[in-house]
Order: structure tokens, then sequence, then C-alpha cells
């Protein structure tokens, strides 16, 4: 019977993941969701996240709020990228084949990945934790640093949010109405191709955010965007392509199962996550809470 | 008449010859540039270019520059291996000397042996690299190997008053032979010792948290642990904020050189001092020999650092072995390089290092010691640390 | 225009690289060919059936496991193992592409992607049998001691080394398999494959059972990218975990796409031309990327149609500029 601390760390251990990669995620969601576009480069912003906060606390020392300003200033600056990419290179090719759109995300990669290279180097870079939130809380017999809490609690706060601006604001109805119908609402007036770049914007932030927040717990290397995105693109599939609360649910059981998987299968444990995405593919193709595409 | 002619016929031998003795001996390197493994590869890579720029300053081996030429192996084998053979084939290198992961070292060895180029290996440490089945007339290793170093730490481990002892170590060769030179070896030592748990990431793991909940849940005394270069800058980060440190009292051993001093500048306050690590070199070695002095200052001036690397070291020691291989064999030929290689003895700034016949492997011991907080350095230091020999343990 | 006999020519001057060129260029020859057929084959799937697919490189893989294991480990001739490669290839594609053909656009690529990574994710960790992170290093070339035995009746044989008579070797089974391909696409069977990819519904309505054709497809496009697998395992002098990652796929979907998706030999086109470029390239800077990623940016704007749809485009253009004067 294993120790219940032990259950409760690894059950917070997971939870923090898969926070960080809800943060990801749910842009990536979005951007299908509305674009239908599986954005490879998803992962290339949040690595450029991270570099941007890690250069951005360089620049301001280690004062009380330079990290706050750091990331929020980082996912800023993605989020800008993200703008500028749609507007003068994505929009041009909608009317294309989708296998088009997917390898011009993975041309981004390809391009930002060396940039990034270019700028900061090719060796690894790390940041401290914030000041305020470097020392733990003991529950249960186990360590949760405060930094991990924070990470846990504004994960659901940042669903919520979102949740709430898509349900209760107009701009938030016109994203639900693109997702299902996009003809019909450029039919209506609306702005369609802004809305687009809005959406881009949005996603962008979100994952530069990701990527900022996630600089305090590890390293900063070239190669960590082509990992995280086939970590994304297991959390939409399993939860569901385009589903706001499909990518929460599957950011949540793709931490628990890394988590408790090194104990069942020491050695398998990434198996076991791809094994579970192809499985939802073959069973329900669009997720758990996801809608069948047209 | 005739002494015009003979003049004529003497310049005219001569000049392919001093057209050949211009050629320079070119020297390939494969090293991880690039992510967590650069940490340690890049340093080594300028350790070697510095004995290069040395050599050549004093005119070169054999009347002949040597010109090393490296590329970014990317701490892959399967990239190693393809540097390898462009390096061999396109660039017409005459020796290689190079890998720092012991994925890289034997994939890169099998290179080596098909195209008969002598290979000499700076950092890899599993011993598959020279084991008997997969030993070669072409392979080389100037550094410790993991029954060098699993038995170090067992020595320094088995003086601990701990019984329950856990392990954690990158799965792939490396990190599986470490382990298992310790545990066997530390059961020898020690019988009473139990390993109570051992976790196994795989090598580039950037979350270490479920193996560290996962170890901690088991309450071991004391860690080995054989997680390396920036990787261990993120494992131990993570791990003190989970208070794997406070846990275990700092009863920890960092094998694959966590207590350099690159490691503990790069983390600063994050870094858990007290615990053990090893390194191949230390700038601040007090029992160090005026050789190794003056290595130091050389190095230090090198690399505009006034707390140089450690790494530098071993790709000094590795073209220190080849060039004088060279020497020895009076030829750049592998053939006979390899043959001059055998039991040659070098005058090293860690002092006299002899790669014995046997196996093709160097007596290279490395520093160990228990990292403190000196006032003197903005870092972490091993204090008192300790070149330990490892020629007892070398069966 | 006279129909040049291009693929005759090119197949009659590989023949005469190792004599010609140095170790290097059989080297890079060697290899352009062995990602001629991988590319070629994916084409089968990608231009033919207008099947996506990301995760090619799991059948790749699963040839050069194959092949490394029955001749490293089981110590296997190769005349048996090659085949055998293409064949456990086929038979992997035939299970999980079952599970893909049922799905479409992005849930298609998806599914083939998550498969992809479930066979590297294997031949990652399971250290016994495909030697885990370290790989299968050492993988014996086929035995070539008949050649010279051969070689006292046919002097031209004589006097190359083991990797060029590998190169000998490489250049005639490609050369099969391309025919064999050929033949493929140009029959009944391919036309077919034509008219799903046009429109997968109308083919539906006269009858055509398209998951059929597609899984047919699939399993071909494995089967032969199991053999190039197979080939480049020995080739590469080792078999390690990253020949079936994804970003294996993604080179050799660029590569089908630079040389033209549209054109049987557009993707041997483009195999030659990235490994060319790669290899200058990298000799001037290490931002490789950045230069793949801007071409790709280029051809996907400018020339979709990849270096064979510009030509055959231009070409069409000369010709009615001719018609017409």
């Amino acid at each position: 019977m294993p120790d219940p601390s032990f259950v409760f760390a690894q059950s917070i251990s997971g939870l923090t993941a898969a926070m960080f990669l809800f943060l990801i995620a749910s842009g990536l969601s979005l951007i299908f969701g509305v674009l239908r576009v599986l954005n490879f480069a998803h992962g290339t912003f949040y690595m450029l996240g991270a570099y941007s906060a890690y250069q951005i606390v360089r620049w301001l020392g280690t004062g009380p709020v330079s990290f706050w300003i750091a990331a929020l200033g980082a996912a800023l600056a993605v989020a800008l990228l993200g703008g500028i990419v749609e507007r003068f290179l994505f929009q041009r090719l909608y009317g294309k084949e989708e296998l088009y759109q997917l390898l011009f995300t993975y041309a981004l990669v390809l391009i930002l990945g060396d940039v990034a290279k270019i700028i900061w180097g090719t060796q690894q870079k790390s940041i401290s934790r914030p000041p305020g939130l470097t020392s733990a809380v003991h529950v249960l017999g186990a360590t949760i640093p405060y930094y991990n809490l924070f990470i846990i609690l504004l994960g659901p706060a940042i669903a919520l949010g979102f949740w709430f601006a898509l349900q209760r604001t107009r701009a938030g109805r016109f994203i639900r109405a693109a997702a299902l119908d996009r003809e019909t609402l450029g039919a209506l007036g609306v702005n369609v191709s802004a809305l687009y770049t809005g959406v881009f914007v949005l996603a962008s932030f979100l994952g530069g955010l990701g990527g900022a927040l996630i600089t305090p717990m590890r390293a900063i290397v070239p190669g960590m965007d082509t990992e995280v995105i086939v970590e994304a693109f297991v959390v939409v599939v399993i939860g569901g392509l385009g589903s706001f609360w499909g990518t929460f649910l599957g950011a949540l059981i793709y931490g628990q199962v890394l988590s408790f998987g090194i104990l069942f299968f020491p050695r398998f444990s990434i198996f076991s996550i791809f094994a579970l995405m192809a499985m939802v593919l073959i069973i329900r193709p669009w997720g758990l809470l996801g809608r069948p595409l047209k | 008449m005739i002494r015009v002619l003979t003049m004529l016929l003497a310049a005219l031998l001569t000049l392919p010859l001093a057209a050949e003795a211009q050629k320079p001996i070119k020297v390939g390197m494969p090293i991880p540039l690039s992510g967590p493994p650069a940490l340690f590869g890049e340093p080594a890579s300028k350790g070697a270019q510095m004995y290069v720029d040395e050599i050549n300053a004093k005119g070169g081996v054999l009347g002949r520059k040597i010109e090393l030429v490296i590329r970014d192996s990317k701490a892959d084998a399967n990239e190693a291996v393809r540097v390898a053979r462009e390096l061999i084939l396109k660039e017409n290198v005459d020796f290689l000397v190079g890998t720092l992961t012991s994925a890289e070292g034997p994939a890169v060895s099998v290179v080596a042996k098909e195209n008969k180029i002598v290979f000499i290996a700076p950092i890899p440490k599993t011993d598959q690299l020279t084991a008997a089945d997969k030993l070669h007339p072409y392979v080389f290793r100037v550094a410790a190997n993991t029954t060098m170093e699993g038995r170090s730490a067992a020595e320094i481990v088995a003086k601990w008053p701990v019984t329950k002892i856990a392990t954690i170590a990158f799965d792939y060769a490396y990190g599986q032979d470490v382990t298992k030179s310790f545990v066997d070896y530390i059961k020898k030592l020690k019988p009473s010792v139990e390993i109570v748990d051992q976790q196994w990431p795989k090598l580039g793991e950037q979350d270490y948290n479920p193996f560290i909940n996962a170890q901690m849940a088991k309450k071991p005394e004391a860690v080995v642990s054989s997680i390396w270069g920036g990787f261990f800058v993120t494992f131990s980060k993570q791990a003190k904020a989970l208070g794997y440190f406070d846990a275990i009292k700092y009863n920890f051993i960092g094998l694959g050189e966590a207590g350099t001093p690159e490691t503990t500048k790069s983390m600063g306050a994050d870094y858990p001092v007290g615990i053990w690590g090893n390194s191949y070199d230390a700038f601040y070695w007090d029992e160090s020999s005026p050789a190794h002095r003056e290595y130091t200052a050389r190095i230090s001036k090198y690399l505009k650092d006034e707390y140089p690397s450690s790494w530098a070291i071993q790709g000094y020691i590795g073209m220190q072995f080849l060039v004088e291989a060279i020497k020895k064999a009076n030829s750049a030929d592998s053939e006979k390089v390899s043959k001059a290689l055998l039991g040659l003895s070098v005058d090293t700034p860690v002092g006299k290092l002899t790669i014995r016949e046997k196996d093709h492997q160097a007596n290279r011991g490395q520093l160990y010691g228990k990292t403190v907080k000196e006032a003197k350095y903005p870092f972490a230091i091993m204090k008192p640390v300790t070149y330990v020999d490892p020629t007892k343990f070398m069966d | 225009m006279r129909r040049v006999p291009w693929a005759l020519i090119v197949f009659l001057a590989a023949l005469f690289v190792p004599a010609a060129g140095s170790r290097y260029y059989t080297f890079l020859a060697n290899d352009v060919i062995i990602w001629a057929l991988f590319a070629t084959s994916l084409n089968l799937l990608v231009g033919y059936t207008g099947l996506v697919s990301f995760g090619h490189a799991a059948y790749f893989g699963i040839g050069a496991y194959t092949t490394g294991i029955l001749m490293k480990k089981v110590g296997v001739s190769f005349l048996l193992a090659f085949p055998t490669a293409g064949i456990v290839a086929a038979l992997f594609a035939l299970v999980f592409g079952f599970f893909c053909v049922r799905l479409t656009r992005i849930y298609f690529a998806m599914l083939t992607l998550a498969f992809a990574q479930i066979v590297w994710a294997i031949c990652f960790k399971w250290n016994e049998v495909t030697g885990g992170e370290q790989g299968m290093p050492e993988i014996p070339y086929p035995d070539f001691a008949w050649v010279d035995r051969v070689a006292a009746f046919l002097p031209f044989l004589g006097g190359y080394r083991t990797a060029e008579h590998f190169y000998f070797v490489t250049l005639l089974l490609v050369a099969a398999c391309l025919v064999l391909l050929r033949r493929i696409v140009g029959s009944p069977f391919g036309r077919m494959l034509a008219t799903i990819r046009e429109n997968p519904e109308r083919a539906e309505f006269i009858g055509v059972n398209v998951r059929r054709y597609e899984l047919a497809a699939f399993v071909l496009a494995g089967g032969f990218a199991g053999l190039a697998g197979g080939l480049f395992g020995i080739f590469n002098r080792g078999v390690f975990p990253d020949f079936a990652y994804w970003t294996k796929s993604s080179e050799v979907l660029i590569m089908t796409l630079l040389g033209g998706m549209g054109a049987f030999f557009g993707p041997a086109l483009g195999a030659a031309v990235l490994i060319w470029l790669n290899q200058q390239i990298v000799s001037y800077t290490e931002y490789w990327p950045l230069v793949l990623g801007t071409i790709l940016v280029v051809l996907l704007f400018v020339f979709p149609g990849g270096i064979a749809g510009a030509a055959m485009a231009l070409r069409h253009r000369l010709r009615r500029r001719a018609a017409r004067a």
C-alpha cells in the first residue's frame, strides 16, 4: 500500500506539470478550433517565451518584481510575434491545402529555433524562482514548493477566466461562432480576418506565458520546442481538438499518467502516453470532450 | 655541370617532401556543442584547441602543424556517427579525438575501427567502450571508466554512517554501468548496505519531479547519482525545491562531475551546498603540482576566466596523448600511432598517466570532495578535494 | 520534344560514381539513393492517395531495427534480412494503417504521429532488444566474399572497397524498388488512388471501397519505407532510435514537397537536392535549419509544386510559346 504522503506528493507533481501543459496546449487548441490549423510552431513560441523571460530578467536584475515583469513582458513579446506572423504570412495560406499550412508552421519551427540559437547561443540557461515563492509548505508529510502551488492555482484561474470570456464577452461569442461556422460569421459582417489574428495573438500569449513561467523549474535549452509540441499534441488529442475544457482534462490526465507511470511501468511511461493518445484516436477520435469535425 | 644537376635533383626531391611537411595533421573532434551537454563539451573542445595552439606555436609535430576540426555532435549517437564519417571521408582527418556521452563513444568507435583511424575518447566513461568484445586496435580512452568511478564512489560512501542507499541514473550505458559497478563494489566493502530504490530517468529528462518523489518515498539515507552536465543543474534545482537533499541530510554524491566549477558557478545560490561530487580538474586544487598550477594559469588566460572550467583538461590530455604518440611513432600513420599509444606514459597537468595495453585505458582518476561555501569564491567548491588514484580499482 | 530517358541516364551515371568520385561522393550518393526510396514511398501516400502521414519514419525505423537485429544478433544473412525488413514494416503498417484509414485529415495525421511515437518509445526504451538509447552500432555489412571470387572472371568488379560494394547493392535494390513502384502507380490500382485523392466522396459513390484502397497504399508505402530503413541501417553503420522520431518524418515530407509531389521522381529529386544542399551549407554555417525553413517557406508560397512542378510548368509554358509561334 503506497504511502499516502507519497501519493499526494506525486499527484502534486502531476498537477504542476499538467497546468504548464494546459497553458501551452490551450493556445494550440484555440488555434485549431478557430483556424483549423495544427500549429507546430506553438512549441517554438513557448521556447521564445522562456528565452525572452530569461533576457528580461538579465536586464532587470533580481528585484522582487523583475520575474513577474519578465513573464508578462515575454508573453506580450511572443504575442506580438504571433500577430505579425499571422497577419503577414499565415493569412496568405488560408485558401490553400492543409498540408501547406502545416508545413508552414513547421518552417517557422526551423527558422525561429535557429533565430533563438543565434540570439542566445546553445548553452542551457536557467533562472531562479522569484523571491517570495522560494520556500515550500509541508502538507500531509510532503514538501510542496510555493511556486508549484502558484502554478496549480494559476492554471484553473486562467481556465475559468477564459471560459468566462468565451461565454460572456462579445469577442468570445465571435470566437465560438467562428469555430462553428466561419462563412456565416463573415456574411454577418464580422471582420473575420481580424478575429483570426486576434485568436492567434491570444494563443501565442498563452504559449509564451507558459514558457516564461516554466523557467524557474526547467532549463532553457534548444530542443525544448520540439519536445513540448508533441506533449501538447497528446494533450489536445486526448481532451478533444478545439475543446477548451477538453484540453484542461487532457492536461490533467497527461500529468497524472506521467507521474504515476514511473511507478507501474518504470521504463515505459513515455510509451503509455502515446498509447493513450492512440487509443483515444481509435475509439473516440474527437477526444474525450470534443465534437466531431465537419 | 654535375654540381648544378645534383643541386637541381636535390631541390626536386625535397620539393614534394616539403609540400608533405607543410600539409597539416588533421584531427577530427566530434563533441556536443549545444544543449545541456555543451556545459562539458564546449570547454573540452577549447582545452584541446589550447594544446593545439601551444604545439603549433612551437612548430607543430614532425614539422607539421596540427589542425583541429571541431564539429557539434549534439550528444546524439546517430549524429556523432554521421559527423565522424564526414570528418573522415570529406575532411580526410588523420585521427579522431572526441565524443562525450557513452552513447556517442561506442558508436564512433565502430567508425574508427572500420576506417582504421586512431580514436582517443577523452570523456565517455562506459566500460563497454573498451570491453573485451568491443576493443579494437584503434580505440583509446583517457577518461575514467565506469568501473573506476563506481568503485571510487563506493569507497567514499562506505565510510558514511548509512546503510540504506538509493541510486538515480540515466537509463543508458553510462548510468547503468556506473550504478552497477557502484552497487557491486559497495556490497563487497559493506555487506550491510541495502539498495532501497533505483530510479532511471531517460537521458535528457527535463522533469525529474516524479522520480524525486518516488525516491523520497523509499526514505533512503544516502543517494548515489550520476546525473550529469546541464541535466544535473535542472535535477538539483527541482530536487532542492522538494526538500530532497534535506531529507537525506545531504548524504549525496553526484558522480558525473557534479562538483565542477562550471556546475556550481552556473547554479549560484541554487546549488545544494554540502553534497559530494567529483571533477576531472579544479583550479582551486591546493595540493596540486607546479605543472598543474602552471596549466591552470595558462587555461585561465586562454579562456579569459579567472575561474576556468574543469573540462578543458580532458580535451587537453586527449590531444597530449595523440601528439606524444605521433612523436614516439615518428609518423602520422594510424597503424604506427596506435601501436605507439600502447603503454604510453605522458606527463599531464594532473600527473603521469599511462595507457595500459590490456584495454587501452589510462589510469585517469578524479578529484572527489564535499562541497562547501567558501567566502573567497562566489560559488561552492569541493573542500578538501582529493585525487583518488584509480589504479587499485582497475582489474 | 523527344522523351529523354532521364531515369536510365541517372541510373547509368550513378553506376560510375565510385569509379569517378571520391569516397565522400560515394557516401553522399548512397545516402541520396536510400532517401529517394524513402521519400518516394511516402509520396505513394501523400502525392498519389492524398493522405498526409506524419509518422512515416516509424516504418523506416522498423525496417532498420529488423535488419539490424536479424543481421547483428541473430546472424541472418542480408539476402534474408532485407526482404524481411520490408515485410515486417508492411505488417506493422497493416495493423497501424487499419486504424488510421478510418480517420480523415487531421485525425489521420495525428494517429500516424501517435503510432510513430509509440514505435520510437519502444525502440528508445527496450534496452535488451533494441539497445535503447545507445542504439545498435556496428551492423555488419552483407557478405561480399563472393565478389572477389567473381571478380576473377569479371575484372571490372574487382578493386572496390566494402562500402562501394554496398553502394552498388543499394543502387540496384533501390532501382528495382522504384521500377516496382512506378508499375504500381501506373496500374489501375494506382489510377484508383488518384481518383480517391481527387474526391474521396465521389469515389465512394461510384462503389469504390475507399478504405481498402487507402489501407493497401498505406501498407505498400510502409513496406517500401521499411526496405529503405533496412538499407539505411547498414549504410549508417548503426541503427538508432531517432530513425523513428517524428522529426525524421518531417524531413522526408519536406523532401517530397521540395522535389514535387506531382511527379513520380519528384521526391527522389527532392532527396538529392536536400542532401546536397545540406552538406554544402553545413560547411559554411551551423544554421542549416534556418536555411531549410526559409527554403520551405519559399516553396510553399511560390513553388508549391516543388522543383519538378516548377520544371513541368516551365516546360508547359515553353511548349505553348513554341506552339503559338
